[in-house]
Order: C-alpha cells, then sequence, then structure tokens
C-alpha cells in the first residue's frame, strides 16, 4: 500500500479553470488530458463559428437566384472552406477533445497513455486551421474545388504558381491527418490498456466503445486518404499523371481513395456521438441503457461494416452496375446496427422518470433529427433513387440532418451535461433551453427546405440557381440565419457560468460513472486512488455499488 | 487475512499495470505500424488497378525493368533482417559489443539498399512524369526508400544512444521498435519488389 | 399484455399506416413532371420508401414523444424507473426486423434498376466483371413498345467548361439544346473535353457523370413533350452552376422538322453564361474575384437555341 506514488504527492484539489492564477495553463503545452480536451473544444468551437460565418455569406447568396452577392469564385471558395473547416477544424478536433477530456476520466486512468504525444497532436490543429485559412491571402484565393477536392478540377491551377490554395489545402489535410493518427493510437493505447482494476471490456461506457470503433475507423481509413492526398499533391506540383487525364491518369480512383475514409469519416464523427446519447438518455430517464453489450457491439459492426460502403457515393461517377448492386445492400446493412441502437435509447427512455434538462433536451432533439437523417440516408442508399438525387440539395439536406442535427446537437448535450464537470461551475438552465429551441428550430428551417429543392433537381454546390428553386432557399437562408444566432445565448452561457456560475458538486445530476465520483473540476491526477470496478456501467435503480469501497472485507470479483 | 493480501496485491497490480510505459508504446507502436501498413496497401492496389487498366502500360522506349541489381539489393534487405534479429538477441544477454557489431552491419546493408536504389534511379531512362508506369513506380520505391532511411535514422539514434550509461536499466523499447520497423521495412519491400520487378 | 394495450396498440399502428401511406402518395408532387419512362419507377421506389420511412419516423418520434409528454419525472421525485437492462425477444426482433426491411429495399431497388438499364452496351470499366443487369428496357407498359425496343443512333453529348453542345452524327446537326422525340429509346454517348461533368435532366430522373477520356453510353426514353432543364450535377468549377441548357421533347414529327431545319442553318455563335460572364469581368463590367480557369469560347452551332433562362435574370440586374 506504501508504494502507491499517488499518495506521496497528495491530492490537492486542483485550482477551478478560468482562475485568475491558472488560466495560463491552456495556453501552454500541458501534457494533462483535461487541459488538452478543453483546449480541443474551445479552438474548435471557434472554427465553428468561422465555418458558420461562411455557410451564412453562402445562405446570404442563396437568398436570391441569381449570383449576385459575391463573385462565383469566391462562393466556390467559401463551400470549400465551409466544408474543409468544419470537418478538419471543428467536428473531428471537437469530438477528439470531449473523448481526451472523458475518456481516462471514464477507464479510471490517471492520463491518456502518451501524453506529450497527445499534446504534440492537439497543438498541429491551429496549425492547420492557420494553413487552411492563410490560403484566403495567397494569389489565386483558397481552393475551389471542394473539400473532396476531387481532380481534375483539383488540378487545375489558374495562377500556375507552386504556392496556390490548393497545395495549402492539402498540406493542411495532412498535417491534420497526422494529428488525427497521433490520436487515434493514443486513444486506442489507452483503451487497451489503461482500464482501471475490474474495468473489463463489458464494464465500459458506451462512449468508451464508441471511442473506440471511431479511432479504429481513423486508423484504417485515413492512410488510404493520404495515399490519394500524396498522389494529388504530386500531380500538382511534380506532374505526374495519376489522376490527368490529359496525361492517361484516372481521376475516379481519387474518388475511391478519397469515399474509402471520407465516408467512413462520417462514422468517425457520429459514433462518439452515439456514445453521448447512450450517456446521457440513462442519466435524464434514471434507468439503465436498454441492452448495454447489444448496443456496445454494434459500435463495433459498424466500424466493420463502414469500411465495405463508400462506393455509394459513386454510384454516377461511372460505376459498374455489380458495384452499384453490392454497395448499396453493404450501405443499407449499416441501417440495423444503427437501428438496434435506436431502438436501444428509445426503450431507454420509456418508462423512465425524464427529467428534460438542456442535456436530454439537445439528446432527444438529435436522436429525431438522426431517425430523420437515417432514413434519408437508406433512400440514398438506393441506386436508382440516388440517381436522381445523387449531388442535389437532397444530398446536402441529409448530411445536414447527419452532422448538424445529430452531431452538433450531441456534441452540444456533451458540453452541457459535462460543463459542471470540465468547470466547476453550473450553467444557466434559462439560457440552455433557448439556445436549445433557437438551434433545433434553426436546424429544420435550415435543412429541411433543403430536401425538397434536391427532389426537384436542384444541384448542390451552385452559386446560382433557376427561380423555380428560390421558395425553399429563401427558407433555407432564414433558417441558416437563425443558427447563426442560436450560438450568441451558448457562448453567452458558457462564458458568464465559467466567470461566476453556481459551484457545482461533484455529481450534479445523480449519475453514475468513474467521473461523476471525483470533484468537479477533478484533481491533476484524476483519482485519488485508482478505482476497482465491480458493476456494469449503467446501474440506474439497481442500488448497486460501481466501485469497489475502500478496505471492503468482501472482494466481490477479482480484477 | 486473505482479502487483505489480495487487495494489496491488485493495488500493486495496477501500480505495475499504469507504469507500463514501455509495454504501452509497443503497443501503440504496433497500432501505428498496422495504420501506416494501410497507406502502402492502397499504393500498391492503386498500382495494380493502374496496371490492368492502362493501355500503353510502358512509357516509349522503355522495355522494362532490369531486375538482376534490384535482386542482389533484395537479398541484401532481407538478410539485414536476420542481422538485426541477432543484434536483438545480443542485447537480451547484455552483450553490448555484440549488439552494436550486429546493428552496425544492418545499417550498413541498410546503407547499401538505398546506395543500390539511387544506382538504379540514376540509370533509369525515364522520370516520375513518364507516364503512370514512372509515376508509381517512383511513388512506390520512393516512399518505401523513406522508410528505409527512417529506419536508417532510428538504427543511428539507438546507437548513439546505446553508449549512454545505464540506457537499458528501463528496458529496450526503442531497440525493439526499430527492429520491428526495420522487419516492417522488410516485408513491405518483398510484396513491392514482386509487384514491380517479377509482376512485370 | 391486456386487451386494451393490444387495442391501443393496433389502433396507433392503424393510423400510423394510413398516415404513411398518405405521405408515400404526397411523395409523387415532390419531383418534377415524369417525362421519361424511367422517372417513373424511380417515383415508385420513392413513394415506397417514403411510406416505409414515414411509418418508422412517426413510431421512433411518436413514442419518443408520448415519453416526453406522460413520463416526466416529478419535481421532487428523486427516485429511479424500473431497472429494466434489456429483453432479448425484443432485441432479436428489433435487429431481425430492420434486416429484412433492408433485404426488401435492396431486392426492390434492384428490380427497379434492373428495370432501369440506363448503361448501354459499353460499360465504362475495364475490368469485366459479371454483369447481370443489362436486361429489358425501360418502358415494356408504353403503348409504343415497338418503336420503344430501337434506340435511335447515338447523339453526342460534349460537355466542357462550361457548355454542353449535342452532335446528332447522321445529319451533322449540332445545337446546344438538347431535342429528342418522344416515346423512343433515345442512346447518347456522354464525352468529356476537361474536367468530370454530371449530366442531370430531373425531369428524367436520370444522371450520369462525364468523365475525360471515355465515352459513356447512356440510354433512356423520353415519354412526355415538353421543355425541361438539363444541368451540370458534379462540381466542375468556377460557371459550374451556369451550366445548363433545356431538353425540348417533341413529337417525332417535330422533331425530324426540327433536324432538317437546324441542318440547313450556317453555324453561329451560341449565348454561353460562362463566357459572357467572363467577358463582363475583363471588361470590369463585374466586380472581380480570384483568377478562374477561362471559359471555352462560346461554342458555334448549327442551332443555338434561344439563351438560357439564367441570363435574361442577368440582363436585368445592371
Amino acid at each position: 500500500m506504501t508504494n502507491i506514488p499517488i499518495e506521496s504527492i497528495g491530492v490537492v484539489a486542483q485550482p477551478r479553470p478560468g482562475a485568475p492564477d491558472n488560466w495560463r495553463r491552456f495556453f501552454s503545452f500541458s501534457t494533462d488530458h483535461k487541459v488538452i480536451g478543453i483546449q480541443y473544444i474551445v479552438t474548435s468551437f471557434i472554427f465553428f463559428l468561422i465555418g458558420g460565418l461562411f455557410a451564412m455569406i453562402m445562405r446570404g447568396e442563396l437568398i436570391t437566384p441569381d449570383a449576385d452577392l459575391i463573385d462565383r469564385t469566391i462562393y466556390n471558395a467559401l463551400f470549400t472552406m465551409h466544408g474543409s473547416v468544419m470537418l478538419f477544424l471543428w467536428t473531428f478536433p471537437v469530438l477528439v477533445g470531449l473523448g481526451n477530456y472523458l475518456v481516462p476520466l471514464m477507464i479510471g486512468a490517471r492520463d491518456m497513455a502518451f501524453p506529450r504525444l497527445n499534446a504534440a497532436a492537439f497543438w498541429m490543429v491551429p496549425v492547420v486551421g492557420i494553413l487552411m485559412l492563410s490560403s484566403f491571402l495567397v494569389p489565386g484565393g483558397p481552393s475551389q474545388s471542394g473539400w473532396w477536392a476531387y481532380p481534375p478540377v483539383s488540378l487545375q491551377n489558374p495562377t500556375g504558381n507552386l504556392i496556390n490554395g490548393q497545395v495549402l489545402w492539402l498540406l493542411a489535410v495532412a498535417i491534420s491527418g497526422v494529428s488525427s493518427i497521433m490520436g487515434a493510437v493514443n486513444f486506442v493505447t489507452t483503451i487497451a490498456k489503461m482500464r482501471a482494476p475490474g474495468m473489463t471490456l463489458f464494464r465500459m461506457p458506451v462512449f468508451v466503445w464508441t471511442v473506440l470503433a471511431a479511432q479504429l475507423i481513423q486508423l484504417y481509413g485515413l492512410p488510404a486518404l493520404t495515399a490519394g492526398a500524396v498522389m494529388l499533391l504530386f500531380d500538382i506540383t511534380l506532374g505526374t499523371s495519376f489522376f490527368n487525364p490529359d496525361k492517361g491518369g484516372n481521376p475516379v480512383l481519387y474518388q475511391h481513395f478519397f469515399w474509402f475514409y471520407s465516408h467512413p469519416a462520417v462514422y468517425v464523427m457520429v459514433l462518439p456521438v452515439f456514445g453521448i446519447f447512450s450517456e446521457i438518455f440513462p442519466v435524464y430517464a434514471r434507468k439503465p441503457l436498454f441492452g448495454y453489450r447489444v448496443v456496445s457491439v454494434s459500435a463495433i459492426v459498424i466500424t466493420i461494416v463502414s469500411g465495405v460502403v463508400w462506393v455509394h457515393h459513386m454510384y454516377a461517377s461511372g460505376t459498374p452496375g455489380w458495384m452499384r448492386m453490392l454497395f448499396m445492400f453493404t450501405t443499407m446493412c449499416v441501417a440495423v446496427p444503427t437501428g438496434v441502437k435506436v431502438f436501444a435509447w428509445v426503450a431507454t427512455i420509456w418508462g423512465g422518470k425524464l427529467r428534460l434538462d438542456t442535456p436530454m433536451l439537445f439528446a432527444l432533439g438529435g436522436l429525431i433529427n438522426f431517425v430523420f437523417s437515417g432514413i434519408t440516408g437508406v433512400m440514398l442508399a438506393s441506386v436508382p433513387v440516388d440517381i436522381h438525387v445523387n449531388n442535389t440539395y437532397f444530398v446536402v439536406g441529409h448530411f445536414h440532418y447527419v452532422i448538424y442535427g445529430a452531431i452538433v446537437f450531441g456534441i452540444y448535450a456533451a458540453i452541457y451535461h459535462w460543463f459542471p464537470k470540465m468547470t466547476g461551475r453550473m450553467y444557466y438552465e434559462g439560457l440552455g433551453k433557448l439556445h436549445f429551441w433557437l438551434t433545433f428550430i434553426g436546424t429544420q428551417l435550415n435543412f429541411l427546405p433543403m430536401h425538397p429543392a434536391g427532389l426537384m433537381g436542384m444541384p448542390r454546390r451552385v452559386a446560382s440557381y433557376d427561380p423555380e428553386f428560390a421558395f425553399w432557399n429563401v427558407l433555407a437562408s432564414l433558417g441558416g440565419f437563425l443558427l447563426g444566432m442560436s450560438t450568441l445565448p451558448f457562448i453567452l452561457n458558457m462564458v458568464s457560468s465559467w466567470i461566476q456560475g453556481k459551484p457545482a458538486p461533484a455529481n450534479p445530476w445523480r449519475a453514475i460513472g468513474l467521473e461523476w465520483l471525483v470533484s468537479s473540476p477533478p484533481p491533476v491526477e484524476n483519482f485519488e486512488e485508482i478505482p476497482v470496478v465491480i458493476a456494469e456501467p449503467y446501474g440506474y435503480g439497481k442500488n448497486e455499488p460501481l466501485i469497489e469501497t475502500k478496505h471492503s472485507e468482501e472482494l466481490a470479483e477479482p480484477a | 487475512m486473505t482479502s487483505e493480501l489480495s487487495i494489496s496485491q491488485e493495488k500493486e497490480a495496477a501500480v505495475v499495470h499504469e507504469h507500463d510505459e514501455a509495454g504501452n508504446s509497443m503497443f501503440g507502436f504496433i497500432v501505428f505500424l498496422l495504420s501506416e501498413s494501410v497507406i502502402f496497401l492502397s499504393f500498391f492496389s492503386g498500382y495494380v488497378i493502374y496496371k490492368t487498366t492502362t493501355a500503353d502500360w510502358l512509357p516509349a522506349g522503355v522495355a522494362g525493368l532490369e531486375t538482376r541489381e534490384p535482386f542482389i539489393n533484395t537479398i541484401v534487405l532481407v538478410s539485414s533482417s536476420f542481422v538485426i534479429y541477432i543484434a536483438e538477441r545480443f542485447l537480451h544477454r547484455d552483450n553490448l559489443w555484440g549488439f552494436r557489431a550486429f546493428w552496425i552491419a544492418t545499417m550498413a546493408m541498410g546503407s547499401y539498399f538505398l546506395y543500390g536504389q539511387a544506382v538504379e534511379w540514376s540509370g533509369l531512362s525515364f522520370g516520375v512524369t513518364s507516364g503512370l508506369f514512372g509515376g508509381t513506380f517512383y511513388l512506390l520505391t520512393g516512399f518505401h526508400g523513406l522508410h528505409v532511411f527512417t529506419g536508417i535514422l532510428l538504427q543511428t539514434i539507438m546507437l548513439i544512444r546505446s553508449f549512454l550509461p545505464g540506457n537499458y536499466e528501463k528496458g529496450s523499447f526503442g531497440v525493439e521498435a526499430t527492429s520491428l520497423f526495420w522487419h516492417f521495412v522488410d516485408v513491405i519491400w518483398i510484396i513491392l519488389f514482386i509487384l514491380i520487378y517479377v509482376w512485370q | 399484455m391486456n386487451i386494451r394495450t393490444v387495442l391501443t396498440l393496433a389502433a396507433a399502428a392503424l393510423l400510423l399506416a394510413v398516415i404513411s401511406f398518405w405521405m408515400g402518395q404526397q411523395a409523387y408532387s415532390w419531383f418534377p413532371p415524369q417525362a421519361s419512362a424511367e422517372s417513373k419507377l424511380v417515383d415508385d421506389l420513392f413513394s415506397f420508401l417514403v411510406t416505409l420511412g414515414s411509418f418508422i419516423f412517426l413510431g421512433v418520434t411518436g413514442t419518443i414523444l408520448y415519453s416526453v409528454l406522460f413520463q416526466r419525472a416529478g419535481k421532487y421525485d428523486f427516485s429511479d424507473g424500473p431497472p429494466i437492462e434489456g429483453n432479448i425477444t425484443l432485441e432479436v426482433v428489433w435487429t431481425a426486423v430492420p434486416l429484412v426491411l433492408v433485404i426488401w429495399i435492396a431486392a426492390y431497388s434492384y428490380q427497379i434498376y434492373d428495370q432501369m438499364a440506363v448503361r448501354g452496351p459499353m460499360e465504362l470499366v475495364h475490368l469485366h466483371l459479371p454483369m447481370g443487369m443489362e436486361s429489358a428496357y425501360a418502358a415494356p407498359t408504353e403503348p409504343d413498345s415497338a418503336a420503344v425496343a430501337d434506340p435511335l443512333e447515338a447523339i453526342e453529348v460534349h460537355a466542357k467548361q462550361w457548355s454542353w453542345v449535342f452532335r446528332y452524327p447522321e445529319q451533322d446537326v449540332t445545337s446546344t439544346e438538347l431535342h429528342l422525340p418522344v416515346d423512343r429509346r433515345v442512346r447518347l454517348m456522354l464525352e468529356s473535353e476537361d474536367v468530370i461533368h454530371g449530366f442531370y435532366i430531373p425531369a428524367f430522373r436520370l444522371k450520369q457523370d462525364v468523365i475525360p477520356n471515355h465515352v459513356i453510353d447512356f440510354e433512356f426514353t423520353p415519354i412526355r413533350t415538353g421543355k425541361y432543364r438539363l444541368r451540370d450535377s458534379l462540381y466542375s468549377g468556377t460557371y459550374f452552376a451556369a451550366m445548363q441548357t433545356d431538353v425540348v421533347v417533341q413529337s417525332p414529327e417535330d422533331y425530324r422538322q426540327w433536324l432538317a431545319d437546324a441542318a440547313a442553318q450556317t453555324p453561329t455563335v451560341a449565348y454561353n453564361q460562362a463566357a459572357f460572364e467572363y467577358q463582363r469581368i475583363i471588361d470590369k463590367a463585374l466586380i472581380r474575384g480570384w483568377k478562374s480557369i477561362p471559359p471555352a469560347p462560346a461554342p458555334v452551332v448549327n442551332y443555338p437555341g434561344i439563351g438560357s433562362r439564367a441570363d435574361e435574370g442577368l440582363d436585368s440586374e445592371k
């Protein structure tokens, strides 16, 4: 007992983040996973606002049919940057941030497996951001080939300069990829090797399962994108002919490399959100997660199945018929493990004792949006329907329901739910509810009209369109501006609560989980003594302890 | 009494568990190598697709690749995998000079491989822009060569470190990881050699 | 389960089914007119998916909404709900039912795709792997099925940044508008001169990427006379959004007449939105953005059409 090092250090409650003596650590090369987690979340939120600003300018352009507000090249650059910033600088990093903060706490570890690697991975994110946004300053402007950067369009270089928007974009994506791989190695090692005694696989919270599932996708998927990106970079800079049809190259092969990663990338983003839903519903419904083991395993099933669905983005790309049919079936199969999760959440909520606090509202709203997007997703998987709606606003509507409706809602839910833990302060419930309703209404208004516009045949990525689509676009633009406004109560809430909110107890939600057993905010090394886990993670209504109490006479089971 | 004992054993196990940094590092390194192999897999599948679907695969005036020197190169690189293994065995028996001798031999063999490849590159009549054949050839061999170079760099660091007193008291993770990396680079080369030189 | 619960559930399911069926019927009105034989097939499939999807969506959200409305915790009720951790039967059912549904949807989609057979005899990809789905033509139910079964000689479609040019090889007629005869199987040869474009006619529910260095065979059957829009669907650079033109489906007599008239005309420069805007930027009549790839010169064709719809709007702007 005496040789436990932490006891000699002594546990001092960590000063509150935001207190004048220690706010500087958020700007330092800290190796504390909790600091890094918050660094990720705050940094990526700034990029979320930037990406949102781009979206609002685009919605301003689209409020009228003509290309009249901004030049077409600027519009094209904006949608490229909107997609790239939102994916590489907001959704990926914010989820890595939440995982960073929560995973070690949830599995009973003092930190991630590789703390310095963790910090290095984080500090690449601002570099990626600066590189990407600096492309606004080079001659020719940022990349205008979309976040998918299909050749030959991405190979066309109007200025002829070597340093152009497209090259900067590729470099930024490459650095982001290195950062993600470093993060993925760290997460997988942490989850595999750093679990507290008694924390068997089937005692891990679902959030940990889903982070594991998501990071495994990063590990097998990202290298394929890297390979494609390297070849594209050589085509642009060295004049090779991999994807250049003028020199006998095959531009469609790039699409395979790109989507082999970029479709599973959606699961990298949505899986941790499934985890968040699975954490939040039991707490606010006061019931165990329904079918915990099945929900956990279905995350891994999604990891595997998502590796063989990528061609559904390419039904119209001249893909042979057999491939269209094969990938139609595999894509639809994703609906099965996903459906299992949805039904499990509904069953968890059913018959519970619900409390509609802000995290629960966001989780419920996110679930409803997700069900909707899942149904349109199955429609898109069907080849004949997809041949009509592929590359139309129907697709834009569908994936914004996924990415905004489900993922961003899940992220908001998580931020509210764990805000007391992270900051040691309570947020203001009223502002939270206002934020929810603005976001929920804004989401429907912004993204629902995109579906009819797409069904009528409005292509995506257009700076101008035929007047018949004006009605739906006006609605969508209003929704877009409303979504922009909806971030204001959130920012106000977060900043003011962090500075002067009511101090939070260790477990304000009466939630079960290792992270709720430590103080808010947690001490530097998380646990005074590494807990010994003796139960599954969602024992609501069962009155059984999650961990062994100190000096217990009866050991429930060996580790 | 027994439960008290098992508790304290468990606690100790937890402490050991937590401080098994070398074990974590090796695990993480293996995960990283698995991920890295997907890049090669992507390049290989790209190569296969290009080769099977391109009408004029070889650039004008190129008959094919010379296989004799690359084959010698292959023998050298593959044998170095055994040499590095012997070096590792010496380290396990705490024979530092034996370790260093075989370690340096590995580095020499790796360097010979790189030299051989440089000679081959300089003698070729086609360049990286000579169609898909030229592009994929230089991409694959270059990307692999970069890995060989990284391997030699890591070996150099490990060699220098071996002169630090007490370097191996905390285990030999660095040497083991470098050695694993070297085997990885070898296996990749065997596949690459078959794809590019044997399958012409 | 008592009889009352069963009845309530049955009534709810029935109500949902009726609403879903109604939604499925509404789905037909969310599309442009059905101008090709293929569009009918796609719309039927989509209506089926909407029916099914509505049922699932309303079922799930209805259940959640019921919980939210009627299963709230009392203000001072800090007790937990029942500790139900799962139900194997239920879990098996809700894994099996989606699986069956998915297989059903996939099979139905396959069948529809098989009937559409929009790919002509030439497959794009060189790897000749088993192809089981190039069989019946899309319109066996159409009255003129004899005429339908014999596709027209291939019309060449040339896509470039940023214009469409159609060439009728038999008469050596070029046009910036695509004219097609009604109720005839039509065959197109899609070609691109620069980047990947997307050939998309919403009223036909058809789309195919046009890939440089490949000639893509594409077949379908227009069944309704009228004027429809043809749009570039795959992002192709600066003036992508302006790369639109009209498709005119005519009676066979009108079509032949149009071909004869067009053949008699000497080629003239057609209006091209991209070239027009690019010139205005050069002339500094429009605000300049970043440097763009210059558009190809406006095409010179026998039949230059009557200008696109978008330019009318633009001319009135300044």
